[in-house]
């Protein structure tokens, strides 16, 4: 393949194309879901491959992908790409430009520790078969499933500067799921949450330790049938790092995409409050908030020797000390911004077309242990576990509800509360941030299902986090 | 189709299998544009083949991208080493065996009928009709063009194609970043009037230009757009589905045949009607048909699915709620309109969320338009409104209907995407609860 994609580049390097660029993709991935204890779905879809062909022409993008790799089916792709550019030029008043990047060449392979493409599957269905088991057995849970996500994908990207890079990743999302009735209402407890996915083989699956939390789960989800909502209008609130990771995500990490800056998302999803000129001077959250966009990290899904336009994984300080520093960038994007590109763009296959993306998008570490922290609270709430997110076209209005939540008196954990429910402006949110735990308690998590774009795409992505305390928050809204 | 009829004796080659085969030929040509310019056009086909092979209760599935007769025999010869180690699905009794076929229409190919160059010429004379007012336009112009061919060891053999064009084009206020939008969907460009479309947008965008304000949190009298009462009513089909009631998470568990909402709400399903994108089989490939869900305030049926109709001894029906359809009411808009002393009309809908799927309480937030009534008429734009709510009661809530209903077309946008419609009229709602306030447009 990597000869097919040297080929389609070299056949790019024609006058009047100012820049194209060429992916293939090819993808395994496995899923395997039990529901009610019963294996009801196993099913893989292996060497699913893709190309996509993106060419810069008269100052306008074309692009074609395909999954029908013949020779036919080749040429007739290279053509849509430029006729989509040509054709497009005439509906275009401000020509796309940036600056030329150094070529690279280069190449990862990720190793798992355990490879779930060339595991037993037998022994995978074993593994996830015995924890379904042990969350159908209480008359109370009325529902429950277990599930796991495995993926497998080998990238080859090349433009016509030079660059050719190829990689291999591995990523897997462990969940599980019950539900809790008595008849009037029901209640639901997951582990390990939402933000499930790391980077990884079948090893991540087992390191959650699922099969030790199925008890603790069932557990929670019976007790918070019967448990109490907050009452309070206002309260201090602890995020767990499972929940945190979703805040950061939605309130900062996608408000600083800088194609929401220039309208490219408003058709689907959405603007930003952040305009070009608050780059430096605005006030995004307390002295303690540092958030930076990386991509150099291996450990976390968004790790990458270039982007998907070739532009090398870097580190860029998105807020520093409170401050609106950065945004997660484009080419062209960095270009009108005025600042370097942050190798933040992506597609989910070969066959999408590169979109401004999160990659590891993280919130510094600050002191000390989540004990700590909850020990220096007098009277909040510790939540985590998310259950439902919403947030404004501008990523200004947000309003989570976690699974759970635990009273906090005098600096200890009392009972716990259903639905926790609370709603935020987002600067304001991030301002209120009084403390945010240590690097003992900073950690990676991630999703497979970041969803964005135009055809959609769903992207693999990751945060690191410690767990952090937001002071006087509006926490008990019910519909 | 010859690789449909291999499919037919791969099924014949295993007796001993429940063979199920979805095999989909799609394409796509996506314009997506902002700030009154193309952002780019993409070309994307994909031939797939998803199969599930059922051994007794012992299944697996897989997929094949571009699939020939050689790979997908030495797949299932190399699954079938697998299936016997594979525990067993108590619930599973047997594929989908409904044989009744819809009337193959021939579909034109939309992707050549409208193609880049035409959809350029329409983008332009919209975006030059609203330079004046100082509005930019942005949104995506699709059209697609799918073949899904059904085949299954019940002798399920059966084809649908479709040709679905969605325009979806956002006006933006190039000083404040006020938006209102304008949509069209359907199968039949000859039902699409640019002159309309244009005037239809001219129109939002006048209301647009007024003042902008804020409004507190509370209970408001407020109309729905037809796009807002399809998606709530979109998001309360999850209730609806039979699977929701073996998952315990129906809010019309035990409700079948009750009064659940006034007499005033009928709520069908039309796959067949000639104002939406239509559809001839649910995904198992059974026949889909008109069906009732709502009639006068009663609850009617579910949409029950081969998988769960069989393990819930329900009757399967085929329907799937694509194709949504309200029965309309006695008054104009106008006289809707009028008719509010203080309140908000909203437009669209925007990040939605269960909070609790049974009780049907929900959170999400108002787009692309929200506007503030006085005195019967629409007199300022308001910043986007959170609500949280209980679906249910906001249906309650609904005190009169529009005599008049539109087409709302919604594009699914992942994968190898297809389109949807509903047709609503507008709805005045009482004691609408909006929870914040987002502060911006």
């Amino acid at each position: 393949m990597k000869k097919l994609v040297y080929d389609i580049v070299n056949k790019l390097d024609l006058p009047g194309i100012t820049y194209a660029d060429v992916r293939f993709t090819d993808t395994d991935t496995q899923s395997i879901y039990f529901e009610k204890g019963n294996l009801k779905h196993f099913g893989f879809d292996l060497d699913s491959q893709a190309l996509g062909i993106r060419v810069l022409t008269d100052g306008c993008w074309g692009f074609a992908g395909t999954t029908i790799l013949n020779s036919n089916s080749i040429d007739k792709t290279i053509k849509r790409a430029i006729s989509n550019a040509k054709i497009g030029s005439k509906f275009r008043s401000d020509p796309v430009a940036f600056k030329k990047l150094n070529a690279v060449q280069d190449s990862f392979l990720y190793q798992p520790e355990e490879d779930p493409f060339q595991m037993d599957d037998k022994e995978k269905i074993d593994y996830l078969e015995k924890i379904a088991r042990k969350l159908n057995g209480n008359e109370q849970i009325v529902y429950s499933y277990v599930y796991t996500e495995l993926y497998r994908q080998y990238k080859i990207f090349a433009n016509t500067i030079g660059t050719f890079v190829d990689s291999m990743i591995y990523d897997s999302m462990p969940m599980m799921y019950v539900l809790a009735s008595n008849g009037k209402e029901s209640m639901c407890r997951t582990f390990p949450g939402h933000m499930n996915g790391r980077r990884g083989g079948f090893e991540i699956v087992r390191q959650q330790n699922m099969e030790v939390q199925t008890e603790e789960i069932i557990e929670e989800a019976i007790e918070l049938l019967s448990a109490p909502r907050i009452e309070e209008e206002r309260a201090d609130i602890i995020i767990g790092n499972g929940h945190l990771a979703l805040q950061l995500h939605e309130s900062v990490g996608h408000a600083t995409e800088a194609d929401r800056i220039f309208g490219k998302e408003i058709s689907y999803a959405g603007k930003t409050f952040i305009k070009p000129e608050m780059l430096g001077n605005f006030r995004y959250g307390s002295d303690l908030v540092n958030i930076f966009s990386d991509s150099t990290n291996k450990a976390g899904m968004g790790y990458h020797i270039v982007d998907d336009e070739g532009t090398p994984g870097t580190i860029v300080d998105i807020v520093k000390n409170g401050i609106l520093v950065d945004q997660q960038t484009s080419q062209e994007t960095a270009a009108l911004l005025g600042v370097k590109p942050s190798s933040n763009m992506l597609a989910s296959y070969a066959d999408d077309i590169p979109l401004i993306r999160m990659t590891n998008f993280c919130l510094s570490p600050g002191t000390g242990s989540l004990d700590d922290l909850i020990k220096s609270t007098e009277n909040g709430y510790y939540i985590d576990y998310t259950k439902t997110w919403s947030i404004d076209d501008n990523r200004h209005n947000f309003q989570f509800t976690t699974e759970i939540g635990w009273k906090i008196k005098d600096g200890e954990l009392k009972h716990i509360v259903k639905e926790p429910t609370y709603f935020g402006i987002t600067p304001e949110f991030w301002a209120s941030c009084d403390g945010i735990c240590g690097e003992e308690e900073w950690e990676f998590h991630g999703t497979f299902h970041c969803g964005k774009g135009e055809p959609g795409q769903a992207m693999h992505l990751s945060h690191g986090v410690a767990p952090a305390r937001f002071k006087n928050i509006v926490c008990n809204v019910k519909a | 189709m010859e690789f449909q009829k291999d499919l037919v004796k791969i099924c014949e080659m295993y007796p001993q299998l429940k063979l199920n085969f979805r095999y989909k030929i799609w394409e796509t040509d996506f314009l997506r544009f902002y700030h009154g310019q193309i952002n780019y056009n993409i070309s994307k086909t994909s031939i797939s083949l998803y199969t599930t092979i059922y051994k007794g209760k012992k299944s697996c599935s897989f997929s094949l991208k571009g699939p020939t007769k050689e790979m997908l025999v030495e797949k299932i010869e190399s699954v079938l080493a697998l299936i016997d180690k594979l525990p067993e699905d108590p619930d599973f009794i047997d594929l989908e065996d409904d044989l009744t076929k819809s009337e193959e229409k021939i579909k034109t190919n939309n992707i050549k009928k409208v193609d880049l160059d035409r959809k350029i010429q329409i983008l332009k004379n919209v975006a030059k009709t609203l330079e004046s007012y100082k509005f930019k336009i942005y949104g995506t112009f699709i059209c697609n063009y799918r073949t899904l061919i059904f085949v299954n060891s019940n002798g399920i053999n059966k084809r649908e194609i479709s040709s679905p064009i969605y325009l979806e084009c956002k006006a933006v206020n190039q000083k404040n970043e006020v938006t209102v939008l304008e949509t069209y969907g359907g199968e039949r460009f000859e039902s699409f009037k640019e002159t309309e479309f244009i005037s239809n947008l001219t129109e939002k965008v006048k209301i647009a230009c007024n003042e902008v304000i804020d409004v507190n949190p509370g209970e408001y009298e407020v109309i729905l757009a037809p796009r807002c009462i399809g998606e709530y009513f979109m998001y309360l089909g999850s209730s609806i589905h039979a699977q929701s009631l073996d998952s315990k998470q129906s809010f019309f568990e035990g409700k079948v045949n009750e009064k659940v909402f006034l007499k005033s709400i009928t709520l069908y399903d039309d796959p067949k009607n000639e104002k939406l994108i239509n559809f001839d089989y649910n995904s198992d490939g059974h026949i889909y048909k008109k069906l009732s869900i709502i009639h006068q305030g009663i609850f009617k049926n579910f949409f029950v699915d081969n998988y769960y109709g069989r393990k819930l001894n329900m009757l399967k029906n085929g329907a799937e709620g694509s194709a949504l359809v309200m029965e309309t009411g006695t008054k104009n808009l106008q006289e809707i309109i009028k008719s509010v002393k203080k309140g908000l009309y909203i437009s669209s809908l925007h990040y939605m969320n269960f909070i609790n799927r049974k009780e049907t309480s929900i959170t999400g937030l108002t787009r692309d338009g929200t506007f503030l009534i006085e005195n019967g008429n629409i007199t300022k734009v308001v910043n986007n409104l959170r609500f949280t709510e209980n679906i249910s009661d906001i249906i309650k809530g609904i005190s009169e209907i529009e005599n008049k209903a539109y087409t709302i077309p919604y594009s699914e946008n992942y994968g190898e995407f297809g389109m949807h419609s509903v047709r609503m009229p507008h709805v005045k709602v009482t004691g609408f609860k909006i929870s914040s306030s987002t502060r911006t447009v």
